[in-house]
C-alpha cells in the first residue's frame, strides 16, 4: 500500500526533474493540449491509487485509461479550437470532478486504515 | 507478502507518475515562457503600429528629400541673384570711374611754351588754361574715350577742371604742367580726332603750346578716390 504511494511520488519527482532538464521548449500553441494532458495524467494517477486501495487495480485498464483520457482531452481541445468553442473545458471539468471524488475516496480509505 | 502480486500495478503507477511529472514540468516552463514573451494580440498590435510607423517614415523621408531639393534650388537661386547683384555693382562702379581701369589708349602731353635757349624768356607768353584742358577732354570724349585722367586725377561726372590761379584744379587737386592726359579708347580714333587739320592740336600749337600724342597698347588709369556722396540729390521713387 504505502510502497505504491511512495513509488508514485518518487516517479513524480523523477518526472519533474526530467522535464526540467530536457532542453526542449514546446511552442506556445501546444500549451493548451499539454495542460489538458497533464490534467488527464493527474486524474489517472489518483484513479490508480484509489483502485489500488480498493484492491480493484487492473494494469491494462489503468494504462489504457491513462492514454485514452489524455488523447481524448487533447482531441477535445483541438476540435474546440477549430470550432471556436473552449471544448477542453469539458475535459477540465470532468477530470477535475473525478479528481476531487477520487481524493475524497482515498481520504476515506486512509482514515479507515488509520482507525 | 502481497507485494509481488501488486508490484506491476505500482510500477505502472510510477511510470504514469513519471509522465505526469514530465508534463507538469513542461507546462511550468511553457507558462513561464509565455509570461516572459509578448502576448499574441499585443504582438499583432505592435506589428501594425510598426507598419504604420514605417509608412510614416518613408513618407517623411520623401518629404525631407523634396524639401532639401527646394532648399537647394532656393540657395542656388540666391547665389545667382547675389552674383547678378555683384556683377551689376561692379559694372556700376566701372561706369562711375571708381575702379582703376586698363586698356589701349593714348597719352596727350601738354606743356607751356618752352624757354628759349638764349634766356629771352618763353617763346610765347601763352600759358595753358583750364579751357584748353576742357577742350581736349571734350574732344577725346567725343572721339569715344571711355576713361580719362589728368596727371593721375580720374575724370568722372563730378570732376571739375577749374582755373584757380596760378594753378588748375582737377578733383580739387592742383595739377601743374606738363599735363599728362590719359585716355582709354580706340587709339587711332582718339589721335586723329585731335590731329585733324584745323583741329585742337593745330590750334594749341599755333599758340605755342607743346603737344605730343603717343598711342599705347596698354594704359592703366587710377580710380576716383574722393568720397562721393549726394547730400541733396535723392532718387525719385517710381510709384
Amino acid at each position: 500500500m504505502w510502497l505504491g504511494i511512495w513509488l508514485a511520488v518518487a516517479g513524480l519527482v523523477l518526472g519533474v526533474l526530467l522535464g526540467l532538464n530536457i532542453p526542449l521548449v514546446l511552442p506556445q500553441v501546444y500549451a493548451k493540449y499539454l495542460s489538458v494532458a497533464a490534467l488527464a495524467a493527474l486524474d489517472s494517477v489518483f484513479g490508480g491509487i484509489r483502485a489500488a486501495m480498493e484492491d480493484q487495480f487492473d494494469n491494462t485498464v489503468f494504462i489504457s485509461g491513462f492514454f485514452s483520457n489524455a488523447l481524448l482531452a487533447a482531441v477535445l481541445a483541438f476540435i474546440g479550437e477549430r470550432l471556436g468553442i473552449d471544448l477542453y473545458l469539458a475535459a477540465v471539468v470532468a477530470f477535475g470532478v473525478r479528481l476531487f471524488q477520487n481524493l475524497a475516496i482515498i481520504r476515506r480509505h486512509l482514515f479507515k486504515k488509520i482507525k | 507478502m502481497k507485494l509481488p502480486a501488486k508490484l506491476p500495478a505500482y510500477l505502472s503507477l510510477a511510470l504514469v507518475a513519471v509522465v505526469l511529472g514530465i508534463l507538469i514540468a513542461f507546462q511550468f516552463r511553457v507558462t513561464r515562457h509565455i509570461e516572459q514573451g509578448v502576448p499574441a494580440g499585443r504582438a499583432q498590435e505592435l506589428a501594425l503600429e510598426l507598419r504604420q510607423l514605417e509608412k510614416d517614415k518613408s513618407k517623411l523621408k520623401a518629404e525631407a528629400s523634396d524639401l532639401n531639393l527646394k532648399l537647394d534650388r532656393a540657395t542656388r537661386g540666391q547665389a545667382e541673384a547675389e552674383k547678378a547683384l555683384e556683377d551689376e555693382l561692379a559694372k556700376a562702379r566701372l561706369l562711375a570711374g571708381l575702379v582703376p581701369v586698363t586698356g589701349p589708349g593714348i597719352e596727350v602731353t601738354l606743356d607751356n611754351p618752352p624757354q628759349q635757349p638764349d634766356g629771352k624768356g618763353p617763346a610765347s607768353l601763352y600759358t595753358i588754361r583750364d579751357e584748353d584742358l576742357l577742350r581736349v577732354i571734350n574732344e577725346l570724349r567725343g572721339a569715344g574715350a571711355e576713361a580719362l585722367s589728368i596727371n593721375g586725377q580720374r575724370i568722372v561726372a563730378q570732376t571739375e577742371i577749374r582755373w584757380a590761379a596760378p594753378f588748375i584744379n582737377v578733383n580739387l587737386t592742383r595739377v601743374v604742367p606738363p599735363y599728362h592726359i590719359l585716355a582709354i579708347g580706340e587709339p587711332e580714333n582718339l589721335k586723329s580726332a585731335l590731329e585733324i587739320p584745323g583741329g585742337l592740336v593745330e590750334y594749341l600749337r599755333d599758340l605755342g603750346v607743346q603737344v605730343s600724342i603717343r598711342p599705347y597698347e596698354r594704359l592703366t588709369l587710377p580710380g576716383y578716390t574722393r568720397p562721393m556722396e549726394f547730400r541733396y540729390a535723392k532718387p525719385v521713387l517710381k510709384g
